[in-house]
């Protein structure tokens, strides 16, 4: 059932695949952040249509299973004529699926925040981008830090979903490893511990955060 | 009937009652009165071991209450069922009401007769029925709790506690959750049950209240009984400095106040 | 594009459809039951047996689904547990759902005021007949948007079911793409079939919302009061 050598022999690979986990699930996030802004300014704008577009956008993404998602773009972008890696497929993926739940997050870190800031900011001349970038943002992601962190905990645990288009992050390194070994409890026990180390310590660095924040505003 | 011998409570390191004595007797109404802090709550709620006391006894009607002696001398946690068994004939009534919002006002009173007495529903509800008469609240029976006036609810919480005909009925400071207006009906129902010979132990501030229904009165400060005796001794003639001043305070407000005197808060 | 495979295929979408409410359903079921239960233990037992459960919650809330899957489907067998695709899928669920329910349930209890067990335990009730009686219905009402909300995110778990080959939505549309090389009708057609479930169970949620919380704001007397004009009419 368990064979040490083998896992020792296995473990340069397991690491491979929890690095390519961790390098996709980071560009994903912050191309995600970079749409997450970009939808949650639809979503909080002045136009009716563009609120909309936002809207849909958030409950599209969010409404459609992960999976689904990703295979679509694996399948569709080749139909287009588009023959991208499957590397930018999946960071593709989770990006347009964490960028519809980082604009709620997002929205709901903006909508906390003082009405009377942002207008001393206009007030003093400051452009609506600025106030955005300068004022609205910086407070905005210290507030949802903790949620941020949680969203990150999130994108990795996704990220195994890219394990089915053939990417050997770690779920399809353990997969892989299993299959040639026949030690199936053995590896995806290893991928299951690996995947504690990281997603814990961010649990708990998230749970710091909040009770820094918690402290500093009582 | 009730009785606590050489009572202490500590909450970790700050000891909140200590060697506490008192016995209540058949149909006596006991009043508690004390500063802020100084314990009250804390040595009703050990009467009904919702604290669980650390030193001393309490007794209900002779029965040890919370603790069991084991074979060895040493006393051991009661098992939940002997627990509700010493204390089956004990009342409470809460400063929150603590009413079920869940459940209409005959459900809250039904309740525990139902589940804890095994009645039969039409039994139950008629016993029900006439508990929230003799409190006035008979027409609000099909009513939720959050739609009432405090007042209502704590009359309800009242027939919730009697429906169960316990022998004895605590009161921790059943009034103060209420606006001014809405105390003295509550008090009357309290009245009315002292009259019909129910033993209470009642936490007030309510010196009116304690001045004319109660037999005894207990000043409780910093965890000790100070002093103790009728109402109308403790009142006129305080012994302690402690309790002069409390008085003193207490008489102070309400004169700066002028309104109706306290002391007549409950009509004849 | 054709959409003619899918009327084609229709009678295995359909049971593929089925299958899906189907490990849907029962993961929620087995998940809600399991959660009450941790959560119950939780909030009575000592400090040990909470510990276990803190860990079993941390880790499960820590693995992708997928490879809890892997685990219990390919990992089993070599612990003598040997379940079919579909068995698999509805433990698979249950058990990831269970920690997510455990700490609605467990944020549910906490949330209603002590006093209201103190005065049912004062009344003689038991410990069991205050959960039952005083509060989970109370809790239910409490947290029916969480929980709504938890088991519209266990919906959009199912497609990984496909993966360990269990014939659901997901698994039998994309076989019938690859038979037909109808991809994007048919990953379209998943598209919108799992969009509008989720849909449906979220407006399910705020019906049932509406009905379960009318205690704490409209009184049986006014309902009463409508009765006699309702009949005069
Ligand atoms: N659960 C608890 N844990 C720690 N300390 C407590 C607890 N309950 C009460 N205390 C402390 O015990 C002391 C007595 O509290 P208690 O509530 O009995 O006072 P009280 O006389 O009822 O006051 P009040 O008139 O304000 O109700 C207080 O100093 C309080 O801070
Ligand atoms: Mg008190």
């Amino acid at each position: 059932m368990f064979d040490l050598a083998l896992l020792v022999q296995g473990l340069p690979l397991l690491l491979a695949g929890l690095w390519n986990t961790v390098w996709l699930s980071a560009c994903g996030l912050a191309l995600g952040f970079l749409i997450g802004i970009g939808v949650c300014s639809l979503k909080l704008s002045e136009r009716g249509a563009l609120r909309r577009l936002g809207g849909a956008y958030i409950s599209v993404f969010r409404g459609i299973p992960l999976l689904i998602q990703l295979l679509f773009i694996y399948y569709l972008l080749p139909r287009l004529g588009l023959d991208v890696p499957a590397w930018v497929a999946a960071i593709a993926g989770l990006a347009l699926c964490s960028g519809a739940y980082l604009a709620e997050i997002l929205r709901g870190g903006l909508l906390t925040l003082p009405v009377g800031q942002v207008e001393a900011a206009r007030l003093l001349g400051l452009s609506g981008r600025t106030t955005l970038t300068r004022i609205k943002l910086p407070q905005a992601l210290r507030a949802t830090l903790p949620a941020l962190l949680n969203e990150v905990i999130l994108l990795i645990k996704a990220s195994s979903l890219i394990s089915a288009v053939g990417l050997a992050e770690l779920t399809r390194t353990a997969q892989n490893l299993a299959a040639s070994s026949f030690l199936q409890l053995q590896f995806y026990l290893a991928a299951a511990v690996l995947y504690c180390v990281v997603n814990i310590s961010l649990a708990l660095l998230a749970g710091r955060l909040e009770r820094r924040f918690a402290k500093g505003r009582a | 009937m009730l009785e606590a011998r050489g009572m202490s409570k500590r909450f970790g390191e700050h000891t909140v009652l200590q060697d506490i004595n008192l016995s209540i007797q058949r149909s006596e109404v006991v009043c508690l009165i004390g500063p802020s802090g100084s314990g009250k709550s804390t040595l009703l709620r050990s009467l009904a071991f919702l604290e669980n006391y650390d030193d001393g006894e309490v007794f209900v009607e002779g029965e040890l209450l919370g603790y069991d002696r084991a074979s060895d001398g040493r006393r051991v946690r009661s098992r939940p069922s002997r627990l509700s068994d010493v204390r089956r004939n004990m009342g409470m009534v809460f400063q929150q009401f603590n009413l079920w919002p869940h459940l209409s006002v005959l459900e809250n009173v039904m309740e525990a007769l139902l589940r804890v007495r095994g009645m039969k529903k039409d039994a139950a509800r008629r016993l029900a029925l006439a508990t929230l008469e003799k409190v006035g609240l008979a027409e609000k029976a099909d009513a939720w709790p959050n739609r009432l006036s405090g007042g209502q609810q704590q009359r309800v919480a009242i027939a919730r506690s009697l429906a169960m005909s316990p022998a004895i009925m605590l009161f921790d400071e059943p009034t103060s959750a209420l606006d001014p207006e809405l105390v003295g009906e509550v008090l009357q129902v309290m009245r009315q049950l002292a009259e019909e010979g129910m033993t209470m132990v009642v936490v007030t501030h309510e010196m009116g209240f304690a001045a004319r229904v109660a037999d005894r009165v207990l000043f409780l400060d910093q965890g000790h009984i100070v002093e103790q005796g009728p109402p109308m001794t403790l009142f006129k003639n305080p012994q302690s400095p402690r309790l002069a001043q409390f008085l003193g305070n207490y008489l102070e407000r309400n004169s700066l106040f002028e309104a109706a005197p306290a002391l007549n808060r409950v009509d004849d | 594009m054709d959409f003619t495979v899918l009327t084609d295929h229709a009678s295995e979408i359909g049971s593929g459809f089925l299958v899906t409410l189907w490990t849907w359903g029962g993961g929620v079921l087995a998940g809600v039951i399991a959660g009450l239960v941790i959560a119950v233990i939780q909030l009575s037992a000592g400090p040990w047996v909470r510990g276990v459960l803190r860990c079993y919650i941390e880790v499960i809330r820590a693995t992708p689904f997928l490879v809890q899957l892997f685990l219990l489907y390919y990992g089993g067998p070599s612990l003598g547990l040997s379940l079919s695709p579909m068995t698999a899928g509805l433990v698979g669920l249950g058990i990831y759902g269970s920690v997510y329910f455990a700490e609605i349930f467990r944020t549910g209890f906490t949330s209603i005021p002590r006093g209201q067990q103190e005065a049912a335990a004062m009344l003689g009730m038991t410990a069991w007949q205050i959960i039952w009686r005083v509060q989970i219905p109370q809790m239910l009402v409490l947290i029916l948007p969480a929980l709504v909300n938890f088991t519209t995110i266990l919906g959009k778990e199912t497609p990984v079911l496909s993966i360990i080959t269990v014939p659901e939505l997901t698994f039998v549309l994309t076989g019938v793409g690859a038979e037909t090389f109808a991809y994007v009708e048919t990953l379209l057609a998943l598209c919108v079939g799992y969009f509008l479930l989720a849909e449906l169970c979220s407006r399910l949620g705020q019906w049932l919302e509406r009905r379960a919380s009318r205690y704490l704001t409209q009184g049986v007397q006014q309902r009463r009061a409508l009765k006699p004009r309702e009949s005069a009419a």
